[in-house]
């Protein structure tokens, strides 16, 4: 066979391909259209503009990541709130066992993926940042 | 023992057990939730219910029901298993099911029997209640939202500690457990009630939020404050001791413990430890490394012939017998510790009387004495665990309680007690006097004529008619008399009193003197007889059977104290003491820090006499290292370290091992080989190891060679218009330590001076009035606590407090004579 033939052929396919529709999604110009149950970055979810999150410490305790680090503190009307509430992204294996212990409703997974980050602390997802944007 | 089946098992029981003891004793499990193991059988949840085939298979409750001969018993038939599910479904109609927040989650009683009886909905539809909870103080929260109405709390804090705080309020469906007049609670914060608590209506403030049980490593350890030896169980999350866990298996007093054993942990893990050593340069303390520290102390301490030292008896068995041996090799014979007097009543007057420097009796004699004689009623705020059990064998077991003291207190309380309260500083001649009634009596044990010494007693107890000590000791010769016949006619009596710092009237002689009572009335080497001197500090039994006090040629505390201020002592190293707030005399104490040449402190924190320090060492607490403590009576405790060191602190053991390397002499590798060399070089410690003590620990062998001793009575003294000031322990503290817990502190936060009413109306004095206390030595501002247990004319202030040093009023005396002034 003529040495040239298969790149040829080779040449044909790619040249029938750059005619059709394609196939991968065109992110990031195209956004995917995430799955109602996916499950991406957490959010504390808001009731009466506070986190309800009430500081149980089960979703800690159900992670088999250990990347949540829950601190409880007193408000002033002696109620318990999360003082501090952090999620390592880095260690994180979205499980969502977190959102199925909590008995108070208060954790949810978003459809947000873009995680990527430039530095390590920027990994560490403090309260402020977990709190559900409405 | 009695013979029966319970669920097809052939069992047997004590004859006086209930069926839930003789199944729990069979390892069958009967769910409870009101009945606890050291309380009164109560029989109010109705969880342990069981059939009784004999009753015609009633349901009958396991816990009150006592077994007998040929019972057959079903402790789960399905008849059961629904009643107990019905008896949920009620308990839950009305809890608030806050176990998200609730801290009890986790170690709930209710919670875990709901999961095991998978009671997950109800049949019933009621309100839940809306009551406020009680945030008053800041030890225990009350929730009585949550409650059960198991009466637990109620139960414990009458049946043991005899406080009375709680009880049923309301009738019906409105019952709550209240305090008095519905009121905040206001008690002794002992946290029993806490710590028996099913539910989470009763939680420890300290610990609130702080972590979920599950979460906690839980590390036994022994209480680092008092001489009881009471257990602990440490709970610990992340290098952090976050609060103490019950266990109601552990110990001599299940799990039983005090505001301060409970609450006072928070030294461990407090801001204000040292982390680093410190050394002076240029008049201020600068942080450096240890080698540079190290190498300070090595330069002062070698050739020694000034060189002393002071010990606290908080360390352990293994640290200060390394201290005596760093001391040996430097060559100085001057090491003391407790201000050199605290433990002479062991060192010097039982050592003659008993022929042994320890108590011949155990805590576990007070169960089964017929009555206690116990001297100050200070044995309770000293050791609150031993009140316990006085408590316990008082009201459970009708065992009769004489108290001879020099105020009242909470043990004058207890049913059928017999307080005689003398003058300050005449309890020697009041104890003679009732050895001299037991002699004219003739009370006297058969056996006691042939003790030596015997003679020479009688005839130096002449004096000590009761009528002559009646007139001064401010009782009556019938009461002396009373005393001395009650006690001398018990067929089982066991003496109790404190010794500490700030008891100094405790003396050899004073000791010798209680001796000859048990000894004259051969109620000795018995069981339930004898007599218990409780030292104040955890090891402070330990540090007199370690022998660390001064050898003969040494400087005992007081003498070497004063050779710092003539310097006679150049370096005085102290591991441990704080001797500017504890010891006596203030400005003498003082003088001597000041003109020492070089003062070495090792230490948790950076006391008043860590800061006048040349070199500081960082020392760590019991909770980060191993080792032994003797109880006061005797029993050898292991512990080992539940967190790791803080910052660079190290044990006292690696401190004083380095500096015996350093200076070229061999000290043993660890605290485990320390141990083998006392077990080897104390004859009372013989067979003891790490492995044998065990968690249980192992008493000290006694061997009493009794001996009657005359004792010397001090002349009674008085000042005319002034007020005689006694000087001792509160019950919320125990030495300078607990400063820095937080549950000491939230109750107690400051020293006081307590005195009588009518002294009060006389000096127009009310409550919390700032009043100078004044003396021959100094004076000290204080708060005034009217008090209804002081008598007229007597003065009591605790010593731990760094911020009003009531050393500054008191010179060491057993009383001190002070005015008054507003």
């Amino acid at each position: 066979m003529n040495p040239i033939t298969p790149i040829i052929n080779g040449l044909k396919i790619t040249l029938a391909h750059l005619f059709k529709k394609p196939v991968t999604l065109q992110y990031p110009d195209e956004r995917p259209k995430v799955a109602e149950r996916f499950r991406g970055l957490h959010a504390l979810k808001v009731s009466h503009s506070k986190a309800k999150c009430v500081a149980c410490y089960l979703c800690p305790t159900v992670c088999p990541a250990k990347c949540i680090t829950v601190e409880a503190g007193e408000d002033a009307s002696h109620d318990k709130f999360a003082a501090r509430y952090e999620i390592d992204m880095l260690r994180c294996i979205f499980c969502g066992y977190c959102v199925e212990a909590c008995p108070v409703d208060a954790l949810k997974m978003t459809g947000e993926f873009e995680l990527a980050n430039y530095r390590r602390e920027d990994f560490i997802y403090t309260k402020e940042r977990l709190l559900e944007k409405k | 023992m009695v013979n029966l089946t319970i669920d097809d098992k052939q069992v047997t029981a004590p004859k006086n057990a209930t069926i839930y003891e003789a199944a729990k004793a069979n390892g069958i499990k009967i769910p409870i939730l009101c009945h606890d193991k050291k309380l009164k059988p109560f029989g109010a949840c109705r969880m342990c219910l069981v059939e009784v085939e004999q009753m015609k298979g009633r349901q009958i409750p396991a816990c009150t029901t006592p077994a007998t001969e040929g019972m057959i018993i079903r402790t789960s038939t399905p008849e059961i298993v629904k009643a107990r599910k019905m008896v949920l479904e009620l308990l839950l109609l009305n809890h608030p099911i806050d176990c998200p927040v609730c801290d009890k989650g986790g170690d709930c009683d209710l919670q875990n029997l709901t999961y095991e009886y998978k009671v997950d909905a109800n049949r019933f539809v009621d309100e839940k209640f809306h009551l406020d909870i009680d945030y008053a103080n800041p030890l225990i929260e009350r929730d009585m939202n949550r409650c059960v109405l198991c009466g637990k709390c109620a139960r414990i804090c009458d049946e043991i500690v005899s406080f009375g705080a709680y009880t049923f309020i309301n009738r019906g469906i409105e019952t709550k457990m209240g305090c008095e007049f519905d009121e905040a609670l206001n008690c002794e914060f002992c946290g029993s009630c806490v710590s028996v608590c099913p539910v989470g209506s009763l939680l420890a403030r300290p610990f609130k939020f702080k972590a979920r049980w599950w979460a906690l490593t839980k590390q036994k350890s022994v209480c680092s404050y008092c001489g009881t030896g009471c257990n602990l169980t440490l709970g610990v999350k992340d290098n952090k001791v976050l609060t103490t866990v019950y266990d109601e298996n552990q110990g001599f007093h299940n799990g039983q413990l005090c505001c301060r054993g409970r609450f006072g942990y928070q030294f461990i893990n407090s801001d204000k430890r040292l982390t680093a050593p410190l050394v002076r340069k240029n008049g201020v303390l600068v942080e450096t490394g240890w080698d540079e520290a190290l190498e300070i102390v090595v330069g002062r301490l070698k050739g020694g012939i000034a060189v002393a030292a002071l010990a606290t008896p908080r360390m352990t068995n293994e640290e200060l017998v390394l201290f005596k041996r760093l001391m040996e090799t430097v060559g100085s014979p001057n090491y003391d510790h407790s201000a050199g007097y605290a433990h002479a009543a062991l060192t010097k007057g039982f050592a003659r009387s008993f022929g042994t420097s320890a108590s011949p009796s155990t805590i576990l004699d007070i169960q089964k004495s017929d009555l206690l004689l116990v001297i100050k009623t200070d044995a309770y705020e000293t050791h609150p665990v031993v009140g316990f059990e006085i408590n316990l064998a008082v009201k459970n077991r009708g065992v009769k309680l004489n108290l001879l003291s020099d105020k009242r207190g909470k043990l004058s309380k207890l049913p059928g007690a017999k307080t005689l309260v003398h003058t300050p500083g005449s309890e020697i001649a009041v104890i003679n006097a009732i050895a001299k009634s037991i002699l004219d009596a003739k009370l006297a044990d058969g056996s006691a004529v042939a003790v030596p010494g015997y003679a020479d007693l009688e005839q130096a107890l002449a004096g000590f008619t009761p009528e002559a000590v009646a007139a001064q000791s401010g009782l009556s010769a019938a009461q002396i008399k009373e005393l001395a016949a009650d006690y001398a006619q018990a067929e089982k009596a066991l003496i109790i009193f404190p010794i500490g710092l700030a008891y100094a009237g405790h003396d050899s002689e004073f000791a010798s003197a209680v001796a000859n009572l048990a000894i004259l009335t051969g109620k000795l080497g018995r069981e339930g007889c004898g007599v218990l001197c409780m030292a104040e500090k955890n090891n402070s039994q330990g540090a007199v059977d370690m022998g660390f006090y001064a050898p003969l040629g040494g400087m005992d505390a007081g003498r070497i104290i004063d050779g710092c201020a003539s310097g006679a002592v150049k370096t005085l190293f102290i591991a441990g003491e704080n001797p500017a707030v504890s010891y006596p005399d203030h400005a003498r104490v003082q003088a001597a820090l000041y003109k020492v040449e070089c003062l070495i402190v090792s230490d948790l924190f950076l006391t008043e006499t860590a800061a006048q320090a040349d070199v500081v060492l960082p020392a760590c607490s019991f909770a980060e290292k191993e080792g032994t403590f003797t109880s006061v009576d005797r029993r050898v405790q292991y512990f080992k370290p539940a967190i790791r060191k803080i910052g660079q602190s190290r044990s006292d053991f690696e401190i004083f091992a380095a500096l015996i390397a350093r200076l070229g002499g061999q000290a043993p590798a660890s605290p485990a080989a320390a141990f083998a060399e006392i077990t080897a070089a104390t004859p009372a410690y013989t067979g003891m190891s790490y492995a044998s003590l065990g968690e249980q620990g192992a008493f000290a062998a006694v061997t009493v060679k009794p001996a009657l001793i005359a004792p010397q009575a001090p002349a009674p003294a008085g000042a005319p218009g002034k007020l005689a000031l006694v000087v001792g322990s509160a019950l919320y503290h125990n030495g300078t330590m607990s400063q820095h817990g937080e549950g000491p502190m939230y109750v107690c936060p400051e020293g006081y001076v307590e005195l009588s009413r009518g002294d009060a109306a006389r000096l127009g004095i009310a409550d919390n009035d700032l009043l100078t206390v004044a003396s021959a030595t100094g004076s000290v501002k204080l708060k005034a606590k009217v008090s209804l247990r002081m008598p007229e004319g007597v003065l009591f202030t605790p010593y731990h407090f760094g911020a009003t040093p009531v050393n500054q009023v008191w010179s060491g005396a057993a009383v001190t004579w002070v005015t008054l002034d507003k």
